[in-house]
């Protein structure tokens, strides 16, 4: 068993080194073929009636050598798809299950208990998977038996990437040109650029499999823009979102909640709102006469003009003073910050008694924005988070 | 002794001749060289003249230079061979990129990689089949130097057609044509050639196969 063991911890050392290293590199596999040409198959007897040569089909160097390196690679990998079921095999038997029924996630709960591991960094942990998850993937071959590259943008280096910009680009000529026909006969709406995110230079390089330097998507974003802005961008809708993400409005929108009814059958909205450590829940009923309650209290809970104005600053943006009738539990924190917690909760539930329009408002005057700001930290070698020691020359 | 093909006992075995005219190159300002100072010495053969301190290309010399070369891609092309649109006028690089998608060629209108031929092995990942001809939309790249892939193609002994304007230098070049390369409607009128000309080849290819 000690034997097996030591085998498979073998085999999970060489997993954990060939997945950071597939990681890094990219599949180069580098040849010194220096001679460009052709490779002929030797001329074969057909053993045919005429017994003439038959002449093979010739291969291109390039072909002849991205197939040897296609039958490396499938030996390779069998050689270690082979490994791979037989340890797979001794691991059930060192577990005592049945080796014909064992799946990846027993393997990983069985090398978790046999080989464990205090390592932070779960990727440096003992690792056994099926080899296709090992290591990378061979790219499909890039050409044909003559050689001639499938591609017409293969000699450029990163013919994917460059496709795209070249449709991209095609698609703004077109446009352009349809633009020129309807002159003066456009009516759609031009797209709101801010709705379409493209997409990262990350997802660009998982689409197109290539690097990509942060010139090239600089470029990338130049076009997509381009696109985008371009006055008949709306055709293009499905193009575009190819290469960008559609934004919602539902992350703008906000969420407006139905009222509920009390035992009076008055309707009533509640809800929170927080700043620094104040928290309060507002009830706010509608058609009312103005009247205001802090923790039982009326206004004058809040001793300063200021306190009070944030209080009635929201309904001054909605124009809803005196019609109102509101309810706050408040605690936590100073007066302030109890102030700025209701302000929020209040703009919050005035949002389902108030029109599109009206939210708008609310959000311009940053009425729905939470305040993150918190008290800075003290720092060392300082008496406060800013004040510092006073500074001597010598 | 072997035979001739028999493509070869004919001057214009594609008919690619006689889609060269004078009167079309003149149209699209094929004539229209560069200022006097800019020009290459080695150009001087192939103007016309000057006028107004520009330098007029001699259009019936640019002709046959141009039926030459067309006629050397349809060749090319007539035996299979990768055919390569290369140029950095970033201006024009969506109608050559096309030009060459249309005709089942290349096209490398990027930044080049130095030693993208002289060391494919290494740029490609692997040995790759180079192209058999370099066609040269604009020979010059974008700091006004001779563009590396035209020498790197004379080393490797890859022919190569190129339209030269005046201030190019037309020397290493196999098939050299002189014309203006700035006028982005005279670059469509000589991609609309070459590509008619590949075509052509392409087409005799596939005729000749039937035949046989």
């Amino acid at each position: 068993m000690a034997a097996s063991l030591g085998r498979i911890r073998h085999l999970c050392i060489k997993h954990c080194v060939a997945r950071s290293l597939s990681a890094n590199l990219k599949d180069s596999h580098v040849f010194l073929c220096s001679r460009k040409g052709f490779y002929t198959c030797s001329q074969v007897w057909s053993g045919d009636v005429e017994n003439k040569p038959v002449k093979a089909e010739k291969i291109s160097k390039a072909m002849k050598s991205y197939m040897e390196r296609a039958k490396a690679y499938n030996d390779f990998m069998q050689n270690e798809i082979e490994e791979y079921e037989l340890g797979k095999r001794h691991l059930a038997n060192i577990m005592g299950e049945d080796p014909d029924n064992f799946t990846q996630a027993d393997v990983d709960k069985a090398i978790a208990y046999l080989l464990p591991s205090g390592l932070f960094d779960k990727k440096a942990r003992p690792i056994f998977k099926h080899p296709y998850e090992i290591f990378p993937a061979r790219r499909a071959s890039q050409f044909g038996m003559d050689g001639r590259p499938h591609h017409y943008l293969f000699y450029t280096g990163k013919p994917q990437f460059f496709e795209i910009l070249h449709n991209i680009s095609a698609k703004h000529t077109e446009l352009t040109e349809v633009e020129m026909t309807e002159r003066g006969k456009v009516t759609e709406k031009k797209l709101n650029p801010a709705r379409f995110q493209k997409l990262t230079k990350t997802a660009l390089e998982t689409l197109t499999n290539e690097t990509i330097s942060p010139q090239h998507y600089l470029n990338f974003c130049i076009l997509m823009d381009r696109l985008i802005t371009h006055p008949l961008a709306r055709r293009a809708e499905e193009f575009i979102v190819k290469y960008s993400k559609k934004l919602d409005l539902g992350s703008q929108a906000v969420h407006r909640i139905t009222p509920e009814k009390d035992e009076n059958g008055r309707e009533y909205i509640r809800a929170d709102g927080k700043r620094k450590s104040s928290r309060a829940t507002v009830t706010v009923y509608d058609q009312g006469q103005g009247d205001i309650s802090v923790n039982g209290q009326d206004l004058t809970y809040f001793s300063s003009m200021q306190d009070r104005n944030q209080l009635l600053f929201p309904l001054q943006v909605v124009d809803k003073i005196g019609q109102v009738d509101i309810s706050c539990q408040v605690k936590d924190g100073g007066l302030a910050g109890q102030a700025g917690a209701i302000r929020i909760a209040l703009a919050k539930a005035l949002c389902s008694f108030v029109s599109d329009e009206d939210i708008g408002k609310l959000r311009l005057a940053g009425l729905l924005t939470p305040d993150p700001r918190t008290k800075e930290r003290k720092k060392t070698s300082q008496p406060k988070a800013r004040k510092k020691v006073p500074w001597k020359r010598r | 002794m072997e035979e001739e093909p028999k493509e070869f006992l004919d001057d214009d075995y594609f008919g690619v001749r006689k889609l060269v005219t004078v009167k079309s190159l003149f149209e699209v300002g094929a004539h229209l060289g560069h200022k006097t100072g800019c020009r290459d010495p080695y150009m001087a053969p192939f103007l016309f003249g000057t006028r107004f301190d520009l330098d007029i290309i001699d259009l019936e010399q640019t002709k046959v230079m141009m039926q030459d070369a067309l006629n050397f891609a349809a060749h090319i092309a007539y035996r299979g061979g990768v055919i390569l649109f290369a140029s950095r006028y970033r201006q024009t690089l969506d109608i050559v990129e096309q030009t060459a998608k249309d005709c089942g060629e290349y096209a490398h209108c990027r930044y080049w990689r130095g030693g993208s031929f002289t060391n494919s092995n290494v740029i490609y990942k692997g040995a790759t089949r180079l192209p058999d001809l370099c066609i040269f939309v604009s020979v010059l790249n974008s700091v006004f130097e001779t563009h590396t892939g035209v020498i790197d193609s004379a080393k490797l002994l890859i022919p190569t057609i190129g339209i030269v304007d005046t201030n190019c230098d037309p020397r290493i070049i196999s098939y050299p044509i002189p014309a203006n390369d700035d006028t982005p409607v005279a670059i469509k009128l000589y991609c609309e050639l070459f590509k008619q000309a590949i075509l052509a080849g392409k087409e005799k290819k596939k005729k000749d196969q039937l035949v046989n």
